[in-house]
């Protein structure tokens, strides 16, 4: 694999150099703040051929000698022409000024023309203004959410944060902080994001196609960025909201050498638990709150070097007390994540991006009830290095190569009980160590106008190692437990696989294009959970000697088309996805049966099929736009263990998704917006039967998954009333009143949430009542509904 | 006895879910429904083996005392062997109760003891043979052209090292009962407590009466139990619910259980305290009856003490 990174490297290189070309290169960002824009193009007339930028805003362009007529543009932003006369290497850094025509309007995508032109395939990009636009949940702006009304991405419960992608499960997504990976992405049991909406810059999902730089997940990758800080001058901006206030401060650490951004929230639930629980009342000390912390540094050491400090630190903290009964619970967990990156430039053609990325989740949980204690906790730590490699060697190749390798510590489930006089056996906690690495190659080429590839090539590796001990159970009658230890750096298993991704665009002539993909995925991480709703008890399980590496593949196809110049975008794709070695509990596992125990001795594993089509239509520009998406998509599971060895449906499982957005920019002032939900019920398994046994009633089960809830549907709205921003002053040179820019800018902003109060089910459950011997034994299937019609005000501001 | 972090975190949460929730009733197609047998039999050394047989009901399907007493079956062939002889019980009806065994009876079928010569509720009992330590019980059952069978085994019983009452927190004359145990180590053991007053005929089981060894393998410790008849009194804010009394006479039977067995009632208790919940797993209980019935055929190996609460 080296041998071909290299061949293929120098191979390019060789051809580059033979052909004495120069290179253009440099950064674009942003004039306001002198942030990168990461969405950039560079379009050099003549030629009519041009470059994209990297994630830092690095463009490199290696064309022959001679006078060009170059632009540069973002989305939202002024073209910048530049007339170049190129006969050696030459760096411009540019700055693009925003758009004036563009504050009339709200831009949905950040690439608009790129829906045809590109080889992305099942990838979907969020901007930040527009998503502050959109109604929002209990006033909190959330991207996790917004991702959620996109076609192909469904969320796991009403208001939850986890969300499938085209019928992979919650832990297939790879979620990326500023490429720091976070485990769980939520906070209050799933309800919000730990996504900060002040903090970030940009999010990108890619559903299908997955490039070769990203691997360990079957399903997607969402890539969230944390903004990098105000260059130019200091600026603070909040808001107040109906459960969580937040202030960003942002600014230069020295003007256009380097900047820093932190930003905080915190929730009051607690404060107004506080309020409503009297400290006579037994429950007094009971509350939840959460908060988040995000912050970055970045300084440019050099033209050739810049270094980048992110950090992310939240943390949820739910405790119950009950004096009465002695009893008293303490729950918090949270993410902890720092990336350290470093950019250099080799060359004008090179460009390394080495990153140190520390990952760490972390749950608790301890009780007390009179003298008997209890702790659990459960946890991963990753620590991971990574390097990539952007290489330009002429306009037609865009290649990445690089590796990675990070160290696993996870934690399943450790505990630990007590009363007065005796401490259980419950076992040491239990670490399992284990080395990923990832080693990629890609290429990104075009074969002429009309054709374009991007192939590239994954391998991975994965070695569970010691110290470990594996628990063998007995039946407790003719054979008994026992347990094999392994030493330190003992290698108790090794996987490694290739991963296989190729795409292609093929460009019709009348603005439109047809795209083709292939991904080959593989997988060491897995979520095995209990419950039949997302919790944090949910327990991070990495690949063993039992447990082996989830495989998938996803194979899909689309047709894209840009209509009425670019205003309209519109697309459909076809997707199939297969996975193997799915994990799943056993039928009939306990919360607590890991306890003594290796976790994947309760596990059983099978398989999965998905596929679906989705359809979308996007209107980009004018003061109204927004997108419909329509999704059909069928997922089933089939394990030998669970159902009898039926097939059975996933539980999110959903044949129709439909989901209409709309934002109309009325003035300078106000923005409204809309959006509608409709998606099929999911699934869960009820009991089909009772009977009495000992007199209790018990109930045997339906097949897994066999009950279908009622379909989904919800229709939010929103309002954002601006502050004026402008004010008229008198300008002593002319005498003349004139429009100044305040620096003060403030806007409220008014949600309506689930406008016509719909019932929608979150659960249902079979309620029993009474008893046979008085005659008012009565069984009941009842659904709960978790959230009416819920108004929000949030005040944000700006200066 | 059982760790239960995540059941009470379940129950916080379905709490939270359901102060901040609206529920309604819905009629929802639950796909899956077939009519089973069910067993519920036990034998335990001295005693006699008891079989019950009923069906499963439809969820859907009328829920009234009548619907309770025709899933009762009486039309079964019920066969039991210790390895070398083979009895064939003897099914004895509430109608036709031989004199003496009303409150045994009533105890068995949950029914108030002059109610039950009005009713016809059959169970099968092992007239001809009493459960021995050391013997393994194999249980087959005849019934609608079908057969099903299962086997338990009496084990060793274990003894407490002691058992005593001591008050509860600020009261003088009101506490639980307490138990030293030392479990034997090397083997998993698992076991049922169960309680009644001196003079009551029939057992009662607390809240959770089966545990195993899992934590505690080969370690000595103690541990107290409520009160389970003190639960019939549904009297709202009784104080004293839960508690034995100063003066009380009860008697303790510890039983010793199998791993299989323990494993059914472990889940059993387990969906009764979950059911329903969306943070619990929908769990069926495991039966021990090979041939497609639910339920449980479990062999007790008990050890009595009697407690003056003083």
């Amino acid at each position: 694999m080296l041998r071909f990174l290299l061949v293929s490297f120098l191979c390019l290189s060789f051809g580059a150099f033979a052909q004495k070309k120069p290179t253009l290169s440099g950064y674009i960002t942003d004039l306001r703040n002198g942030e990168a824009l990461s969405y950039a193009k560079v379009f050099v007339q003549e030629l009519k051929t041009g470059a994209v930028v990297n994630a830092y805003g690095f463009y490199s362009l290696t064309i022959p000698s001679g006078n060009y007529t170059i632009e540069f543009r973002a989305d939202g932003f002024q073209i910048q022409v530049l007339t170049i006369a190129l006969s050696e290497n030459q760096t411009r850094n540019v700055e693009l000024e925003m758009a004036v025509q563009e504050t009339k309007d709200i831009r949905v995508t950040g690439k608009r023309s790129d829906n045809v032109t590109s080889t992305k395939l099942g990838q979907m990009e969020l901007k930040m203004d527009q998503v502050k636009t959109l109604p929002a949940f209990m006033g909190e702006v959330d991207v996790v959410k917004t991702l959620q009304l996109l076609p192909g991405v469904s969320s796991v419960s009403e208001g939850g944060q986890g969300f499938y992608v085209r019928g992979g499960g919650p832990d297939q997504n790879l979620v990326l902080l500023d490429e720091g990976v976070v485990y769980n992405a939520s906070h209050l049991f799933g309800f919000f994001s730990v996504f900060n909406a002040d903090a970030i810059n940009s999010v990108n999902l890619i559903k299908g196609g997955m490039p070769a730089n990203f691997g360990g997940r079957l399903s997607s990758v969402l890539e969230v960025n944390m903004n990098e800080g105000n260059l130019k001058q200091i600026k603070v901006k909040g808001g107040i909201g109906a459960i969580s206030s937040r202030l960003t401060i942002e600014g230069p650490l020295k003007k256009d050498k380097g900047s820093f951004i932190v930003s905080a929230r915190r929730t009051y639930i607690d404060l107004i638990a506080k309020a409503a629980i009297p400290d006579s009342s037994p429950f007094a000390g009971s509350g939840y709150f959460f908060y988040d912390v995000n912050a970055k540094l970045n300084y440019k050491l050099s033209a050739k070097d810049r270094i980048y400090l992110s950090a992310y630190y939240g943390k949820d903290i739910f405790s119950f007390k009950d004096k009465n009964g002695g009893f008293k619970v303490e729950m918090p967990w949270g993410n902890g994540i720092g990336a350290l990156r470093w950019n250099h430039l080799f060359t004008s053609k090179l460009f390394m991006n080495t990153t140190l990325t520390y990952s760490d989740y972390k749950f608790q949980f301890a009780s007390t009830q009179d003298e008997f204690r209890v702790a659990l906790t459960s946890g991963i730590r990753d620590y991971t290095t990574k390097v990539d490699f952007s290489y330009f060697p002429n306009p037609k190749h865009r290649i990445k190569f690089g590796a990675a390798y990070t160290y696993h510590d996870f934690t399943p489930q450790g505990l630990s009980a007590q009363n007065d006089t005796v401490t259980f056996n419950t076992g040491s906690i239990q670490h399992l160590y284990s080395h990923e690495t990832g080693l990629y190659a890609l290429d990104e080429f075009d074969l002429n106008d009309a054709w374009r590839f991007n192939v590239g090539l994954r391998y991975s590796t994965f070695s569970h190692v010691g110290p470990f001990d594996r628990y063998i159970k007995g039946d407790g009658i003719s054979t008994f437990d026992s347990t094999i230890h392994y030493g330190r750096n003992d290698v108790i298993a090794f996987y490694q696989g290739l991963e296989p991704r190729f795409a292609l665009r093929y460009l019709l002539p009348d603005n439109s294009s047809i795209k083709a993909g292939y991904a080959y995925n593989y997988q060491y991480v897995h979520l095995v959970t209990l419950s039949a709703v997302s919790l944090p008890t949910d327990i991070w399980f990495p690949t063993t000697d039992l447990a082996k590496p989830e495989k998938g593949f996803q194979t899909s196809i689309g047709y894209f088309k840009n209509f009425d110049k670019d205003r309209y975008e519109a697309s459909v794709e076809l997707y199939y996805k297969g996975m193997k070695n799915l994990i799943e509990f056993k039928e009939g596992a306990l919360p607590g049966d890991n306890i003594n125990d290796n976790t994947d001795n309760l596990l059983v594993y099978g398989e999965g099929w998905a596929y679906g089509a989705e359809f979308f239509l996007k209107k980009t520009q004018g003061a109204f736009t927004g997108w419909i998406g329509y999704t059909w998509a069928k997922t089933e599971r089939r394990f030998p263990d669970i159902n009898e060895g039926n097939v059975y449906p996933a539980k999110y499982d959903r044949r129709h998704d439909l989901t209409v957005v709309g934002t109309y920019k009325l003035n300078e002032r106000w923005v409204f917006s809309a959006c509608f939900i409709y998606a099929t019920g999911n699934t869960l398994t009820l009991p089909s039967s009772w009977y009495v046994q000992d007199q209790n009633l018990l109930f045997q089960y339906g097949p897994r998954n066999s009950t279908r809830m009622a379909p989904y549907h919800r229709l939010d709205i929103s309002a954002t009333l601006y502050g004026k921003k402008f004010k008229t002053k008198t300008d002593p040179a002319t005498g003349l009143d004139i429009q100044v820019k305040k620096a003060y800018q403030s806007n409220w902003s008014f949600s309506v949430y689930n406008v016509y109060n719909r019932m929608n089910p979150f659960f249902l459950y079979v309620d029993n009542n009474g008893d046979f011997m008085s005659g008012d034994f009565s069984l009941k299937i009842k659904q709960v509904s978790l959230f009416p019609i819920i108004p929000s005000v949030t005040w944000n501001f700006e200066f | 006895m059982e760790f239960r972090i995540l059941k009470y975190l379940g129950f916080f949460l379905t709490a939270t879910v359901l102060f901040v929730s609206c529920t309604k009733e819905v009629q929802i197609d639950l796909p899956g429904y077939k009519e089973q047998l069910v067993v519920d039999g036990r034998i335990e050394t001295g005693m006699p083996a008891i079989v019950l047989l009923s069906k499963t009901s439809n969820v859907y399907s009328t829920t009234n005392f009548e619907t309770y007493l025709n899933s009762f079956v009486d039309d079964a062939v019920v066969l039991l062997s210790d390895g070398t002889t083979t009895d064939t019980l003897t099914k004895i009806c509430t109608d036709d109760l031989p004199p003496g065994l009303e409150d045994v009876a009533a105890g068995i079928f949950g029914v108030p003891a002059a109610a039950l010569s009005s009713l016809h509720l059959c169970a099968y009992i092992s007239l001809n043979m009493l459960g021995e330590v050391g013997k393994t019980y194999t249980l087959q059952i005849q019934h609608n052209g079908k057969t099903y069978t299962s086997s338990s085994r009496i084990t060793e019983p274990v003894a407490l090292d002691s058992l005593y009452w001591k008050p509860e927190g600020n009261f003088t004359d009101r506490g639980f009962t307490w138990a030293q145990l030392s479990d034997p180590g090397n083997t998993t053991d698992a076991y049922c407590w169960e309680v009644k007053y001196l003079q009551e005929a029939t057992f009662s089981k607390t809240f959770n009466p089966y545990f195993n060894d899992k934590f505690f393998n080969g370690l000595t410790f103690e541990f107290g139990y409520e009160n389970p008849m003190s639960f019939q009194d549904t009297t709202a804010n009784n104080p004293y619910r839960g508690f034995f009394k100063l003066g009380d006479t009860v008697v303790v039977k510890l039983s010793k259980i199998g791993p299989k067995e323990y494993n059914y009632f472990e889940k059993k208790y387990n969906q009764m305290y979950s059911g329903g919940s969306p943070f619990a797993v929908p769990t069926n209980v495991p039966s021990n009856i090979a041939g497609g019935a639910l339920g449980i055929w479990a062999a007790y190996s008990p050890w009595i003490d009697t407690l003056i609460c003083q």
